[in-house]
């Protein structure tokens, strides 16, 4: 017991090391930035105001950005953006992984699709802007459409992969315990590939995160995106700089909640 | 050496599996084929602990997979029950040498694994499940996920997991070859204990391991040859068998190792010099 207990120490120690180092190096940034942008001649100081100047504009403002009619409050432009990406993201892991299931039925229908989901794959969700916008006009449809079509071929051509990747013996083991075709697919193949895929996922967030602020910055009228577009118009840098730590801030936040969804429901290696 | 004897202790029952006249050729494109086995005839009687000796690569695993329905043969074939065998059935559990355990599960889900996926619901086997685990001494573990155990708890657990759907035959395909010897040993007593405590189990194992195939076997056959064939087979239900510093158990050792070790790869046994310049061998029969 003692050797655990010490064990469980020196885990948390090490747990805690890169947190602590994080905290440390942003600390330092964050001073040095004060530091240069101290003297409000300073260029830099214009462009890129210090967080002790832009981040008053939140509390001045009431935590509300806009101007009139238009002004939305902090929290609702993090929660429209949030809900997008993560809507487009449920939706095309999925998607992708029932597609990914279908395909992977045939070998024919592997030959036929995958070429094209592969054509598709490397385009950058943002060129989908202009289209999105003509189909569905101005709305949440459009965000979620574009998060989409960022990550769901990606994720198809992935759930294929590792479909193939899955140890045959793991298969024949479950025919052998009694299992028919359904249930194959059902207990083993669809948990096998889960965590290989959710792992793409993650990775391709950052994708969906930049395609959803790109659509906000281009053509809807609310959620972060917007909220730098509005400090553009207004030429006001600390409305920008506002926009861009908080994007950044979630982000980061988002990756990190991925993170542990990964490690408390899709563990597991195949 | 042969002793095809159809008294094979109390146990013998009406034969389960049956090869008749067994061959598998396998197709690498049209020009050309390998034959792995032919003339195979064999027979498992409910209550057969059966193992099958041969070098790797000698057609050990394809005979097994035959018995199993994993693969059809190309000629000849297994009966099971007195008919064809239709192919994989979970009548005839099987358990491979490398680890075939979901990692997703707990070791008591693996376990209730093969209910599970016959919809039973888990009231219906939560208590054979239990019974099974801790017949094999694996209660403790019930929670643990498989990356959490060693190889040898790995390969019980595999073991259980057949067996709790009480198969008529199982089939384990060097089951232990992965392990090390001292562990080995722990799981071939532990396998031979289920044997022995169990009225009607019939196993079939193969294995490279001359000393396993004599410990844990009732009835033995050496398949070897190119193509392979049964080249020896023996009843080795005697208590002399189960003994491996017995006198009998020794020289049957050492003939079966220059049986297997005059095989054309000499190199899959590097011991094999030591049986061949040995002392005389007793002629056993």
């Amino acid at each position: 017991m003692v050797k655990g207990n010490s064990g469980r120490l020196g885990s948390i120690s090490r747990s805690l090391l890169p947190l602590f180092c994080g905290v440390i190096s942003c600390v330092v940034f964050v001073g040095v930035w004060e530091v240069i942008g101290a003297n409000p001649e300073n260029p830099i100081a214009q462009v890129l105001p210090p967080p002790s100047k832009f981040l008053p504009v939140l509390f001045e403002s009431d935590f509300k950005i806009g101007l009139g009619s238009q002004s939305a409050s902090i929290y609702q432009s993090v929660t429209v953006t949030l809900i997008r990406v993560i809507s487009g993201m449920t939706v095309a892991f999925v998607g992708s992984i029932v597609c990914g299931l279908l395909i992977s039925l045939s070998k024919w229908s592997e030959l036929f699709i995958l070429p094209i989901l592969g054509l598709i794959a490397p385009i950058a969700p943002i060129a989908w802007i202009p289209l999105a916008l003509v189909v569905f006009g101005v709305s949440n449809l459009t965000a979620v459409f574009i998060v989409f079509m960022g990550v769901f071929f990606t994720l198809t051509i992935a759930t294929v992969a590792e479909i193939k990747r899955i140890p045959e013996n793991l298969l024949i083991t479950a025919e052998n315990l009694g299992g028919g075709n359904f249930v194959r697919w059902k207990f083993v193949i669809i948990p096998a590939v889960l965590p290989g895929v959710f792992t793409l996922l993650r990775l391709n967030f950052i994708a969906a995160w930049m395609a959803v602020l790109a659509a906000e910055m281009t053509g809807l009228r609310d959620g972060l995106g917007t909220v730098v577009m509005t400090g553009r118009n207004l030429f006001n840098s600390n409305l920008i700089l506002l926009g861009i730590c908080i994007i950044g801030i979630t982000g980061f936040a988002v990756d990190r909640l991925l993170m542990m969804i990964q490690r408390k429901f899709f563990w597991w290696k195949v | 050496m042969s002793s095809h004897s159809s008294a094979l202790g109390e146990r013998h029952h009406q034969p389960i599996l049956v090869c008749q006249q067994v061959a598998k050729v396998f197709h690498a494109n049209q020009q050309s084929s390998f034959t792995a086995l032919e003339e195979i005839n064999l027979e498992v009687a409910r209550g057969d602990f059966v193992t099958i000796l041969g070098r790797s690569g000698g057609g050990k695993s394809t005979l097994l997979k035959l018995l199993g329905g994993f693969i059809t043969p190309t000629s000849g074939q297994v009966l099971f029950h007195g008919v064809p065998l239709p192919g994989i059935t979970p009548k005839i559990g099987m358990v491979f040498q490398e680890n075939t355990l979901y990692p997703w599960l707990t070791v008591e889900q693996n376990i209730g694994f093969g209910f599970k996926v016959r919809g039973k619901q888990k009231c219906q086997y939560a208590l054979r499940v239990q019974d099974v685990m801790e017949h094999v001494g694996l209660a403790p573990a019930r929670h643990l996920y498989p990356h959490q155990l060693s190889g040898g708890m790995k390969q019980r657990v595999s073991i259980a997991r057949s067996l709790a759907i009480q198969p008529d035959v199982l089939l384990l395909d060097e089951p232990f070859s992965a392990l090390d010897i001292q562990l080995r040993r722990r799981l071939q007593k532990f396998l031979l204990n289920i044997w022995q405590d169990t009225e009607e189990a019939t196993m079939v194992l193969v294995t490279h391991d001359v000393e396993e195939a004599i410990l844990l076997g009732q009835k033995l056959i050496v398949v070897g040859g190119q193509p392979g064939q049964i080249i020896e087979s023996a009843d080795i239900s005697a208590p002399v068998f189960s003994d491996r510093y017995d006198r009998n158990f020794l020289d049957l050792q050492q003939h079966l190792e220059r049986v297997v070790g005059e095989e054309p790869d000499m190199m899959e046994n590097p011991f094999s010099w030591a049986t061949v310049s040995g002392p005389k061998i007793t002629s056993h029969s």
